[in-house]
């Protein structure tokens, strides 16, 4: 195995684990963790899969991902600030429909 | 012997991964988080790209999981409901959907690994184009040369970022007030060596970027670290109005960026283009300058901050 393709697996399973723990976690603030881990492991494959891991040439897909960054904290804030405005206004951290709410 | 190295961190990512979002309390989850982030910034490392590393670790790692705790103690602090776990038949399918996404992502980016080569063409432009700018550092070529219109328009983001929570959150009930700060002797001696020297190493990583990693983010970040620092120690409070300084740093990024750029296009060049090494240097001080304040804030959760306590 390269180190590229080191790279690339292990980036697929933790895309798989946060997707899989966003659809399982109930609690808002674990699906938003599960949204950033996600992300990450993309950034890693865009890396990675530009060009040559010694050499360090290709300089646009890390530019990208520097952006990415900085997108993904400002969509986290903004999303904890939503999360924090429903647990005041409902007093609950889930979308979840109500027990009762027969759907 | 190299490989064995990229073998264990990408182990240890998946475990981490896996610690920070399958079972175990949310406080657990928000810490492993966090050395997930760092242990990214080991991979970035690793992969030969330092501003990466940097910005993962500061902004990633340090900035997110300052705010998801922030969040976590407010949360607590509101005594919100905690939700019921769901049915066993979703986590199954769950587990599926999860396992065939991994593949796919496995599958595009082998593939992608082996369609694309060494070095992409866009990489090799950028190669042929950087001496040109008088910059060393192809990331901050392409973030504030050649491809600046993205980056005025994160920095535009970021602030959009910031007014939509404080419009989320409304007053500032929700800007809780931090835990007391204890008067320890020795958090007043730590501020006293850590802030000054947040803002040298944010001055110094501002210079660095033109020809070596570092650059406006990073820059920023640490400069945010430095405001969460304050704040936790005491020195800075939560405040209801944002006094005129700061605002001026919130917007100082967006509007330098886009004055630059509407200047020159008045001078008859393109739009957006950059004069030269000088306003590289301007440009980036005026991002670093609101990336660091609107990160505080954002952690703040309030409008303003100020040196004295409201209560």
């Amino acid at each position: 195995m390269s180190h590229a393709e080191v790279w690339v697996v292990a980036a697929a399973a933790v895309f798989g684990i946060g997707l899989y723990s966003l659809l399982i976690a109930a609690h808002l603030l674990r699906q938003l963790i599960a949204i950033k881990v996600m992300g990450s492991a993309i950034f890693l494959v865009l890396v990675v899969a530009a060009g040559p891991i010694d050499g360090a040439l290709d300089g646009l897909p890390k530019a990208l991902v520097l952006t990415g960054i900085v997108i993904a904290i400002s969509a986290i804030a903004f999303a904890l600030a939503l999360l924090v405005r429903l647990a005041e206004v409902t007093g609950s951290t889930s979308l979840e429909d109500d027990a009762d709410d027969d759907r | 012997m190299n490989l064995l190295i990229d073998v264990l961190i990408a182990i240890g990512l998946v475990v981490l991964a896996w610690q920070a979002l399958v079972g175990g309390s949310l406080f657990r989850g928000i810490v492993m988080f966090i050395v997930f982030g760092l242990t990214m910034a080991l991979a970035w490392a690793r992969l030969g790209s330092p501003d990466l590393a940097m910005a993962e670790a500061a902004i990633g790692a340090g900035v997110t999981g300052a705010l998801l705790m922030i969040a976590y103690w407010r949360l607590r602090a509101l005594g919100a409901s905690r939700p019921t776990p769901r049915s066993r038949l979703r986590a199954r399918l769950a587990l599926g959907v999860g396992v065939l996404s991994s593949v796919l992502v496995a599958m595009i980016g082998l593939a992608a690994v082996e369609a694309i080569g060494p070095g992409g063409e866009a990489g090799q432009a950028l190669a042929a184009a950087l001496p040109a700018t008088g910059l060393g550092n192809p990331i901050t070529g392409v973030l504030v040369i050649f491809r600046n219109l993205d980056t005025l328009l994160e920095v535009a983001v970021l602030l959009a970022a910031y007014v939509a929570s404080r419009a989320a959150l409304g007053d500032d009930k929700a800007a809780l007030p931090l835990p007391p700060a204890q008067d320890a002797p020795l958090v007043g001696a730590l501020v006293a060596v850590l802030a000054p020297l947040t803002v040298l190493v944010a001055i110094y990583l501002l210079k660095a970027g033109s020809q070596l990693p570092g650059g406006a983010f990073q820059a920023g970040a640490v400069l945010a670290a430095g405001g969460v620092l304050l704040m936790l120690a005491g020195r800075l409070h939560p405040a209801p109005l944002c006094g005129l300084g700061l605002r001026i740093a919130l917007v100082a990024g967006t509007v330098v960026f886009s004055g630059v750029g509407i200047i020159m296009l008045a001078l008859g060049q393109p739009l957006l283009a950059v004069p030269g090494t000088w306003a590289v240097y301007l440009i980036e001080t005026a991002m670093m300058v609101s990336i660091g304040a609107t990160l505080v804030l954002l952690f703040a959760g309030s409008a303003g901050l100020s040196g004295k306590a409201l209560r």
